[in-house]
C-alpha cells in the first residue's frame, strides 16, 4: 500500500504542540513538551505508548512505507538529515552537504563516530547500500522510491563522503531523505533478507528493537551507546528512559480510558472531544503535530462527467458548508484550511475567497451548466441523468468525526440538488472503487516532507496508473501549465524562484475548484503529565522519546 | 446447536412453567406494545418522529437529553431519538431480511432432507455439519471478504450464518409431523407425497416457523449490530442501531446517550421479539 | 427437541450409523465425519475465495495502494505457484494441509501455523474463562429461580432474556464506563494480567450465561420432578441440598452439549471483544486479514477454527456417553 497514504489508519486527531503548558500556541513547526526549569530529567523507568494506527507488518519502513511504520521506526532509526521548528533542513548523520552548480551531484559528509547497534560502522559504504536496497524492486518500496525517483546512484567517495548522482536536479532531495520512510538501516541487518529484516530493523537510534510479539507490543530498550541526537535535540549522550513498550489499541475510547487508568503514558490519536478536553484542564498534554505535506481535502473527479464540467465543480465547492461542522465536530482543535498543502509546509499558499458558501450561486452554476430540472428527491437532473456524487470514503482512513463531516457535506450538498451517497468502505474496497473510477469525489491523506507532493498529487503523469492501478492524481487535474509550474518548481535551486513556481501552482489547482480544502492531516498525542520531554520531530510529526523522562 | 436451536429449546422451558390459564402474561402485553410501536415506526415513522432524523445543525451537537430533544443530538447535531425511531426500519428491515434468507434456505434444507430420502437426507445432513463448522460471525466475516463489506452483503451474510440452525430444527419437526396419525392415515388412504406435502405437513409446520422466526429476529439483529460496529454494515446517513451506537461509542467520554439509546433500543427488540415469540409458541403448543 | 436432540452429534450422524454396533466403530465414524467436515471446509474456503475480487499478487506485495511493479507481480505470482491452474493449486494446498502447512501471510510474510500458534492461547484462556464463569452465573441464577414460584421465575427469565439480549460491543462499552471511567477499579484494555481479564471475561460471559441459564431451567424442573428428587425430599433432605446434590447433574447434560456450540459462538464474540480491549488473539488476527484480504491467516483461521468445532463435537459426544451411561448402550 502507498505509504504515505498510511492506509490502515484508525482514528487520528489534530495538530502541534503541546498547547497545554503555554495555552495553544500555533506554530508552523513542531514545540515540545517544555519542562519546568526546576525539574531535573530523571534517567531510568519505562515507557508505555499506545498506538491507534495499525500494527505495522514490517517494521522496514524501506518496505512499502507508511505511517504506522514510521512511527516507530523514529524511535530506533534516523536519517541523514532533519527539519527544525522553522522548517530548516539541520544535520543528523550527515554533517554537511554540497550541491554541484548543475544539482545534478550532491556530496554529504557523515560523522564518522556513529556505529549500527550491531556494531556495524555508519559510513557511505551504508548511505549507498541503503540506497540501493531502497531501488530495489524487490524490498517492494514505495514511499522510499518514489522519493528517490531522481537519485541514479550513490557512490562512495571516501568512508565520510557518499556522493549522490542525479539524472535531473532536485529541489526535493533533503526533504526527502529526512524522513523516515528513507532512514539509514545497517547494511548488515539488510544483507539479512526481508523475513528477518522485517522482525528488528538495526539502526543508528536512540532505542533498539527488542522483540515483536504480534498483535500486542513491540519491546524497545535503550541504546546505551548512542552518540548521534539530531541537531535541535535537547542533550546529549543515551535516552534518558530504559525501555519503550510500544503497545497497539485500535478503540480508540478504549485507549482513551488507559491512558486515563494510568494503564498508558502516551497515545496517539485521541479522540477530537478528548483532545480538547486536555487542552483546556493540561491534564494529560496535547501534543499537536499535524503532519506535512498535503491537506486533508476533498478532491473532485475532473476526468468524468459531472465534474468533468468546471461551473458543477465550482457550484458543488460553493453548496457545501463545513465551517460550522468543523468546529463542532473537532471542538476547536481542528483549523478550517484553504489551501492544498499543510499549514506544516512554509510554502502552503490559501485563498479562502474561493470558499465561500453561497447557495444561490451554487444553484445558479447548475442552471447554467444544464442541471435545472429536480425530480421528487430534490435531485437535479439533466437528460434523465440524476446529479449522483458517488464518494467512497476509507474507514481506515477517515476517523468517525470526519465521516461525520462527511454526512454534513452530504446534506448540505442536498440543498443544492446533489446526491451525494457516501460508501464506508475498507482499505482494498476503497482503493477498488478509485481504481475503477467509480466516485466523484474522494478524501485521500497524503504525507510528505515539502511541497514536492503536489507534483506527485497534480501532475498529468500522476493519473496514469502503476501496473497495481494505483494512481494519485484522484482530481485528475490535467492541466499543462500546472505541470510546467510544477516540474520547474522541483528542478530550480533558487529559493525564491521554487517558492514563486509553487504559489502560482496551488494558485492555479484552487481556482480550478479541483479540490476543497478541510483542515490539516490530524495527528496529536496525549501525554500523562508525569511524561516530560516527548516531541514530535518536525519532519514527518512523528514522537520521539530520546528527551522524555518520567518523573517519580 | 445454534443460536436458533437454544432460543427453541428455552421456549420449552418457558412453556414448562406456564400457567395453565389462557389469559396471556403481563409481559407478552408489555413486549406486544413494544413490537407495535416498533412497527408503526417502521411503516409510519413521521407520526413518531419530532425532527428530520437526516437534518443536520452542527450548532446543536452533543446536546444531553432534554424535553427538546429527548435523547439529546449527536455529533451532527441532528435529534438523537428521531434517528433511533427512522432506525428502526432499517435495523428490523436487515433483521427479517436476514431472518427470511436463513428460513428461506433452512426450508428448502430441511424440506429436502426430511422427504427426499436417505441419500439427500444424508448429504443435506453433512452440509449443515459443514456449516456449523463456521460459527455466526465467521461465517458472516468470509462472506464480507468475498463480497465486500455494506448493508446487503451484512444482512445476507447473517442471513446465511443462521441457515444450518434453520435447517435442522425444521428437519426435526417436519420428520416428528410426518410419523403424526393424521400423517399416516392420509398415506393409507393412498395420497401422494406432494400432495401429502402440501395438505398436511407444511400448513402444520407453519406456525412452528413463524415462531422461529421471531425468535430469530433479534439475533439477526444483534449480530448485523455487530457487524455495523467493525464497520461492515449500514451506510450513512442511513440511521442504522449499530451504526449509531459504533459513532455513539466514540464519543463515550463526553455524550453517554450517543450509545446508551440506540443501545437499549437493540436490547429493548431482542427481549420484545424473543417473549412475543415464546408465547406465540405457548398458543401453538396450545392449539396441537 | 433440538437441546438433547438436534444438538448432540448423533442427529446428524450419517444414517448407515444408526443401525447401532460397538464402540469402536462409533468412535471411527465420529472421526470419520470429523476428517470430512475438515476437508469440505478447506474446500469450501479454498473456492470461496477464488471468487475475491482483485489480484493476490497485489495482496502479496502490500495491498493495492502499492506501486509494484510488473516485474515484481510476476515474480510473485511464479513463487506462490498462482499461475497453476486452480486444480493445482487446490491439491497442492491439500497436500500442505495434510502436512500441517498453513501457507504463509501474505501481509506479515511469517507462516500462518506460527502466526496463529502464537495468538491461540490468548484466545482459548478468553473462550475458557468465558465458558467457566458463563457456567457458574446460569447455575446460580437457575438454582436460586427454578421451581420457587411466579415471581423468582419471573426475575430469573427476565434477568435471562436481558442478559442474552445484550450485544457485546454494547455491554463492553456499558463496563468499561462504569468499571474503569467511572469506579476505577478494572483496567480498561487487557494487561496480560489476570485482573484485566476480568473486564473482557465478563463482555462474553454474561449474554452467554443468559443462554445457557433459560436451558438449564428446563433440566432442572425436569429433574425436580423425579422420583428421586421427591424421596430425597421426603427422607428429610433441605430444599437447597437436593438441588446441589440430585438436580445438579442433570443441569449440567445439555450444558455439556452445548459447549461445542458455545465454543464457537464465543470466537465469534471474541473478534469485537479483542478489538475493543486490544488483546492478541484470532478474532483481532481475523478482522486484520479480512482488511488486509490475507487470504492465507484468512484461511488458517477458519481451519482452526472448525478443528476446534470438530474436537469439541467428538468430545462432546464421548463425555455425554460417559455422563449418561443411557447414550451408551443406545444406537447412533
Amino acid at each position: 500500500m502507498h505509504a504515505a497514504l498510511h492506509p490502515l489508519r484508525r482514528p487520528r486527531t489534530f495538530g502541534l504542540a503541546v498547547a497545554a503548558l503555554v495555552g495553544a500556541v500555533a506554530l508552523a513547526g513542531c514545540q515540545a513538551a517544555e519542562p519546568d526549569a526546576s525539574d531535573e530529567p530523571v534517567a531510568g523507568g519505562t515507557l508505555r505508548y499506545a498506538s491507534g494506527d495499525a500494527e505495522p507488518t514490517c517494521l522496514d519502513p524501506h518496505v512499502g512505507g507508511n505511517y504506522p511504520q514510521a512511527l516507530v521506526a523514529t524511535q530506533f532509526l534516523e536519517s541523514l538529515v532533519s527539519l527544525d521548528e522553522s522548517g530548516e533542513i539541520i544535520p543528523w548523520l550527515a554533517e554537511s552537504w554540497q550541491a554541484s552548480d548543475d544539482g545534478l551531484t550532491w556530496e554529504f559528509t557523515l560523522r564518522d563516530d556513529v556505529e549500527f547497534t550491531d556494531g556495524t560502522p555508519f559510513d557511505a559504504e551504508a548511505v549507498k547500500a541503503n540506497v540501493e536496497h531502497l531501488k530495489d524492486p524487490a524490498t517492494q518500496s514505495s514511499t522510499g522510491y518514489l522519493a528517490l525517483g531522481k537519485v541514479d546512484r550513490v557512490e562512495v567517495v571516501s568512508p565520510e563522503v557518499a556522493r549522490f548522482v542525479l539524472t535531473a536536479p532536485d529541489s526535493a532531495l533533503l526533504e526527502s531523505l529526512s524522513q523516515p520512510w528513507l532512514a539509514i538501516e545497517s547494511p548488515a541487518g539488510l544483507a539479512r533478507g526481508m523475513d528477518e529484516n522485517c522482525q528488528a530493523p538495526i539502526g543508528t537510534g536512540p532505542f533498539v528493537v527488542d522483540g515483536w510479539e504480534k498483535q500486542e507490543r513491540i519491546s524497545l530498550v535503550r541504546n546505551d551507546d548512542y552518540v548521534s541526537p539530531p541537531a535541535d535535540a535537547r542533550h546529549e549522550g543515551a535516552a534518558y528512559l530504559e525501555a519503550i513498550d510500544w503497545r497497539f489499541i485500535p478503540d480508540a475510547a478504549s485507549r482513551y480510558a488507559a491512558l486515563q487508568a494510568g494503564q498508558v503514558d502516551v497515545i496517539d490519536n485521541p479522540q477530537p472531544d478528548t483532545a480538547a478536553a486536555a487542552e483546556k484542564s493540561g491534564d494529560p498534554t496535547w501534543i499537536d503535530a499535524p503532519r506535512p505535506g498535503a491537506s486533508n481535502r476533498i478532491e473532485l473527479n475532473s476526468g468524468q462527467a459531472p465534474f468533468d464540467d468546471e461551473r458543477v465543480r465550482e457550484a458543488f465547492i460553493a453548496a457545501v458548508d463545513v465551517n460550522d461542522g468543523i468546529d463542532s465536530l473537532y471542538f476547536g482543535t481542528a483549523e478550517r484550511s484553504y489551501s492544498p498543502l499543510s499549514s506544516a509546509e512554509a510554502l502552503a499558499y490559501s485563498d479562502p475567497d474561493l470558499f465561500e458558501t453561497d447557495l444561490d450561486r451554487a444553484n445558479a452554476l447548475l442552471d447554467e451548466a444544464g442541471w435545472a430540472e429536480r425530480d421528487d428527491d430534490g435531485t437535479r437532473v439533466k437528460e434523465g441523468e440524476r446529479l449522483v456524487v458517488r464518494f467512497p470514503v476509507s474507514t481506515n482512513q477517515s476517523v468517525p468525526a470526519e465521516q461525520s463531516l462527511f454526512e454534513q457535506v452530504q446534506a448540505t450538498a442536498k440543498e443544492a440538488g446533489f446526491d451525494v451517497q457516501i460508501s464506508l468502505l475498507d482499505l482494498s474496497s476503497w482503493y477498488g472503487a478509485l481504481f475503477a473510477h467509480e466516485y466523484e469525489i474522494v478524501s485521500a491523506p497524503y504525507t510528505k516532507v515539502g511541497p514536492d507532493v503536489l507534483r506527485i498529487l497534480y501532475h498529468s503523469d500522476s493519473i496514469t496508473p502503476a501496473p497495481s492501478g494505483y494512481f494519485a492524481n484522484l482530481a485528475q487535474v490535467n492541466d499543462p501549465e500546472i505541470d510546467a509550474l510544477l516540474t520547474d518548481a522541483a528542478s530550480t535551486s533558487d529559493a525564491a524562484e521554487r517558492a514563486d513556481l509553487y504559489e502560482r501552482a496551488q494558485a492555479l489547482i484552487l481556482g480550478g475548484h479541483y479540490l476543497l480544502p478541510l483542515y490539516d492531516q490530524q495527528n496529536s498525542f496525549l501525554v500523562a503529565n508525569s511524561v516530560h520531554g516527548a516531541r514530535a520531530l518536525p519532519t514527518v510529526s512523528t514522537p520521539t522519546f530520546y528527551d522524555a523522562w518520567i518523573a517519580d | 446447536m445454534s443460536d436458533l436451536e437454544l432460543q427453541q429449546a428455552t421456549v420449552d422451558a418457558a412453556a414448562a412453567e406456564a400457567r395453565p390459564t389462557g389469559r396471556p402474561r403481563v409481559g407478552t402485553i408489555i413486549a406486544g406494545a413494544f413490537v407495535a410501536f416498533l412497527l408503526v415506526a417502521t411503516c409510519f415513522p413521521w407520526l413518531l418522529e419530532t425532527y428530520d432524523p437526516n437534518a443536520i445543525a452542527p450548532a446543536d451537537a452533543f446536546q444531553p437529553p432534554s424535553a427538546a430533544h429527548w435523547f439529546g443530538t449527536d455529533e451532527s447535531g441532528r435529534d438523537l431519538y428521531s434517528r433511533v425511531i427512522a432506525g428502526t426500519a432499517t435495523s428490523l428491515a436487515i433483521g427479517v431480511a436476514a431472518t427470511a434468507i436463513g428460513l428461506a434456505l433452512g426450508l428448502v434444507l430441511g424440506v429436502a432432507a426430511s422427504f427426499g430420502g436417505r441419500a439427500v437426507d444424508f448429504g443435506v445432513g453433512r452440509l449443515v455439519e459443514v456449516l456449523f463448522a463456521f460459527p455466526g460471525l465467521l461465517l458472516a466475516l468470509l462472506v464480507i471478504v468475498v463480497a465486500g463489506p455494506g448493508p446487503v452483503t451484512a444482512t445476507i451474510a447473517v442471513g446465511l450464518s443462521t441457515a444450518p440452525g434453520y435447517a435442522r430444527i425444521i428437519r426435526g419437526q417436519l420428520i416428528s409431523i410426518r410419523s403424526a396419525p393424521y400423517v399416516e392415515a392420509a398415506t393409507v388412504l393412498g395420497r401422494t407425497r406432494p400432495r401429502i406435502l402440501g395438505a398436511h405437513i407444511l400448513p402444520n409446520a407453519l406456525l412452528p416457523l413463524v415462531v422461529l422466526a421471531t425468535l430469530g429476529i433479534g439475533q439477526a439483529i444483534v449480530w448485523a449490530a455487530a457487524l455495523s460496529y467493525l464497520g461492515l454494515g449500514a451506510e450513512p446517513p442511513a440511521a442504522e442501531w449499530g451504526a449509531m451506537l459504533s459513532a455513539g461509542r466514540t464519543y463515550l467520554a463526553t455524550a453517554w446517550w450517543m450509545t446508551v439509546f440506540p443501545g437499549l433500543m437493540i436490547v429493548g427488540t431482542t427481549i420484545a421479539t424473543t417473549v412475543l415469540g415464546r408465547a406465540l409458541a405457548r398458543r401453538e403448543r396450545g392449539v396441537r | 427437541m433440538p437441546v438433547d436432540g438436534g444438538s448432540s452429534p448423533s442427529s446428524t450422524g450419517p444414517p448407515a450409523a444408526r443401525g447401532g454396533g460397538p464402540a469402536v466403530r462409533h468412535v471411527a465414524l465420529l472421526v470419520g465425519g470429523a476428517v470430512f467436515v475438515m476437508w469440505a471446509v478447506a474446500t469450501l474456503t479454498f473456492f470461496a475465495i477464488r471468487l475475491i475480487p482483485g489480484d493476490p499478487a497485489q495482496a502479496i506485495l502490500g495491498g493495492p495502494g502499492s506501486q509494484a511493479s510488473q516485474e515484481a507481480l510476476d515474480q510473485v505470482r511464479l513463487d506462490y505457484g498462482l499461475d497453476q491452474p486452480l486444480l493445482a493449486q487446490y491439491l497442492a494446498m491439500l497436500g500442505r494441509l495434510v502436512t500441517g502447512d498453513l501457507g504463509t501471510s501474505y501481509a506479515l510474510k511469517v507462516p500462518v501455523a506460527e502466526l496463529l500458534g502464537a495468538q491461540v492461547g490468548g484466545t482459548m484462556l478468553l473462550a475458557v474463562c468465558s465458558l467457566a464463569l458463563a457456567w457458574v452465573l446460569a447455575l446460580a441464577l437457575s438454582l436460586w429461580s427454578t421451581g420457587r414460584g411466579r415471581i423468582a421465575t419471573a426475575v430469573g427469565q427476565g434477568i435471562e432474556l436481558f442478559a442474552a439480549a445484550l450485544p457485546h460491543f454494547f455491554l463492553a462499552a456499558v463496563l468499561i464506563a462504569v468499571f474503569s471511567s467511572g469506579l476505577g477499579w478494572l483496567p480498561p484494555v487487557a494487561t496480560g494480567t489476570p485482573v484485566g481479564l476480568i473486564l473482557p471475561v465478563a463482555t462474553l460471559a454474561v449474554p452467554l450465561a443468559g443462554f445457557l441459564a433459560q436451558v438449564m431451567r428446563e433440566s432442572l424442573l425436569d429433574a425436580m420432578r423425579q422420583p428421586f428428587v421427591v424421596s430425597a425430599r421426603a427422607r428429610g433432605e433441605s430444599a437447597l441440598g437436593v438441588r446441589f446434590r440430585h438436580t445438579l447433574r442433570h443441569a449440567a447434560l445439555p450444558g455439556i452439549s452445548l459447549s461445542g456450540w458455545a465454543l464457537g459462538w464465543l470466537l465469534s464474540g471474541a473478534v469485537v471483544v479483542e478489538t475493543i480491549f486490544a488483546m492478541p488473539g484470532l478474532g483481532r488476527t481475523l478482522l486484520q486479514a479480512v482488511t488486509l484480504r490475507d487470504i492465507p491467516v484468512v484461511t488458517g483461521v477458519v481451519l482452526l477454527v472448525a478443528l476446534v468445532y470438530v474436537v469439541m463435537t467428538v468430545v462432546t459426544d464421548l463425555a455425554m456417553r460417559v455422563a449418561d451411561p443411557r447414550l451408551a448402550g443406545e444406537a447412533r
